[in-house]
């Protein structure tokens, strides 16, 4: 006769399965990034400001490298911006906006200034970089 | 003398179910809800915005540092000679959709002076990354 297979015991142990499980959810927990970043659509400037529109269909922005803005040689407050391009575009979209970054501007007062031209109508926006604010 | 019965004990695994079921929870939760990208090369605080153009997440994005250096894939590059590399860059890369990643401190002639490489290199639109506004 031969002897009965043993039974093993009901009870397994859990422990490596919760080893693993731990180890996938540090993982996910430390790779997964929850910030959810835009994207904004911007025209590349022509390499000289003398190839933009220069004629009296034209909206100016001007960063200054002080942080400072103008809209049509008045200085404006960022949160003013979108107000100031609307009043300076008299409701037509035909108009270009041009945005002139002084050397010393930075690229959140770029992205504010194409923000808001765009969310004042306008369908035209070329950007250029000048060493010098030129009224 | 009084005997009391000594508290039964309970099979060790059988308290680990509820902390298990948790455990699940969480790791379907992050398996659900994150998204994976590769890190950034650098750290970058990307500039406030509110327009969202809807555009699929572009590869290989062209970063700009605070002090206005760019990196072109793995190669850091001072943003006076970005434009003129980066045609070759683009060329490599095979594509002409361009994202750029800039710190919201950058330098915008820094962001100029690429974009216009960008410009001679054929791309006539690029995409600016933001963080959400407050």
């Amino acid at each position: 006769m031969f002897d009965e297979p043993i039974r093993r015991r009901g009870g397994f142990s859990l422990t490596p399965l919760i080893d693993v499980v731990f180890q996938l959810l540090i993982f996910f927990m430390l790779t997964t990034s929850f910030m959810h970043s835009q994207m904004l659509t911007v025209s590349t400037p022509a390499p000289s400001q003398g190839q933009l529109p220069q004629d009296a269909n034209v909206v100016e922005i001007w960063l200054m490298a002080d942080g400072s803005m103008r809209v049509a040689d008045k200085p404006v407050t960022p949160d003013k911006l979108t107000e100031a391009v609307k009043a300076a575009l008299k409701g037509r979209t035909d108009l270009t906006v041009s945005i002139f970054a002084e050397k010393g501007s930075r690229t959140q007062a770029f992205v504010t200034a194409v923000e808001a031209a765009r969310r004042a109508g306008a369908t035209n926006v070329a950007t250029a970089k000048v060493d010098k604010f030129t009224p | 003398m009084i005997e009391f019965d000594e508290p039964r004990r309970r099979a060790p695994y059988e308290t680990m179910v509820p902390l298990i079921n948790v455990v699940f929870l969480l790791l379907i939760f992050f398996l659900l809800a994150g998204t994976m990208q590769p890190s950034d090369p650098v750290n970058v605080n990307l500039p406030a915005g509110q327009i969202s153009d809807k555009n699929a997440r572009l590869p290989a994005p062209i970063y700009l540092e605070k002090d206005g250096f760019v990196w072109l894939g793995k190669n850091m590059v001072p943003p006076e000679l970005s434009g003129l590399l980066v045609k070759d860059y683009l060329k490599k890369q095979g594509t002409d959709r361009v994202a750029i990643k800039a710190d919201k401190d950058a330098p915008a002639d820094s962001l100029l002076t690429l974009m216009e490489g960008l410009r001679q290199a054929g791309v006539k639109q690029v995409t600016l990354e933001t963080s959400q506004a407050q």
